[in-house]
């Protein structure tokens, strides 16, 4: 029950697919810790919004997009996935509209959720 | 990932496949149920029904996700696709000892598993 | 209490914006590189509401001909400072 009420770690991804590796190598230390067993929170915030829109695909050049790694999560128990509401508004985008759950997160509730993480890891 | 210089080949039917330093194949679309059990002979494994049932679900994960799962993700899917009684690591350690993930991978043509150690 | 790291400016990049609204009421933001043209007026009304709680390294201020232009609500710190708010905070966060 312990392990259940004890602050996950924080994973903020603030960069879109197709553009830097930030998000693939954020979603890569989220899914390495998940697979050590620790309990880990999802956090899409910036340009990180886009990665939870759907219709996405691979590259022109057949690049790789992390559409298939957003799918993968669940199987690593990755469950606790927010967006910030304001980032979202700000691309004309809603909670319901997204390719993926997620649990729109306030900007009242943002610092708490940043502070209360017992660890945060910035991408 | 895969390397890209091979350094060794291994013959099956009369086929020359690539392995890469760590003896995973060079190039993914070289699989075939014959390639793995190549693969398994070469390490004194034979592979019955228990282990392709598997492999088949490692397969259908790659396909799906474009990754190989580390050993936790690996046991979920197996006990998702083959039951609760079949999807726990005692049950994959047996089929697929020292280290399944990387173990049942190799054998199902898949890369090497990025998220485990 | 938080330290935010930031190196981007506001100019040219959402991400001062964003890392605002991620900081509590008591937490920290010190600029660094990039992050210190925003200590300059008009940009530097973006962070007046952080008055005695936003800081700039003062080489990155000097290095970019900034150091005479630092808004006054924003103090301005050399390294050894710089070391003493890491060693005060909790955690630090960088946004860049």
């Amino acid at each position: 029950m312990s392990e259940e009420t004890a602050p996950a770690m924080l994973v903020i991804l603030r960069h879109a697919p197709h553009d830097s590796s930030w998000l693939r190598e954020g979603l890569d230390v989220a899914l390495v810790a998940a697979a050590f067993g620790q309990r880990v929170t999802l956090l899409f915030l910036g340009d990180g919004v886009e990665a939870l829109r759907p219709g996405q695909s691979a590259g022109a050049l057949g690049q790789k997009g992390t559409h298939p790694t957003l799918d993968m999560l669940a199987m690593y128990d990755i469950e606790d996935i927010r967006v910030d509401r304001d980032s979202l508004e700000r691309r004309g985008l809603t909670p319901d509209a997204l390719g993926w759950t997620a649990a729109p997160v306030d900007v009242e509730s943002l610092p708490a959720l940043i502070a209360g993480s017992a660890a945060v890891f910035n991408f | 990932m895969a390397a890209t210089n091979p350094t060794r080949h291994l013959v099956v039917d009369g086929r020359e496949v690539a392995l890469d330093p760590e003896g995973y194949l060079v190039d993914l679309q070289a699989w075939t149920p014959a390639v793995a059990e190549a693969l398994a002979a070469e390490e004194g494994r034979e592979l019955t029904a228990d282990h392709w049932e598997v492999i088949e679900v490692l397969r259908a994960f790659y396909a799906r996700y474009e990754a190989a799962p580390a050993m936790r993700p690996l046991v979920k899917a197996v006990g998702l696709e083959l039951g609760a009684e079949k999807g726990r690591s005692l049950h994959l350690m047996r089929l697929f000892p020292d280290s399944p993930a990387k173990v049942a991978a190799r054998l199902a043509g898949l890369p090497k598993p990025t998220n485990c150690l | 209490m938080l330290l935010h790291l930031l190196n981007r400016s506001p100019a040219s990049s959402q991400v001062p914006q964003d890392a605002l609204r991620a900081m509590g009421a008591h937490d920290r933001l010190l600029l660094i590189e990039s992050a210190v043209y925003g200590a300059v007026a008009p940009q530097a009304d973006l962070y007046a509401a952080l008055e005695g709680r936003c800081f700039a390294l003062r080489e990155d201020l000097v290095s970019r001909g900034l150091v005479e232009h630092c808004a006054p609500w924003i103090a301005m710190v050399d390294m050894a400072e710089f070391v003493d708010l890491t060693a005060q905070t909790q955690r630090t966060v960088s946004w860049y």
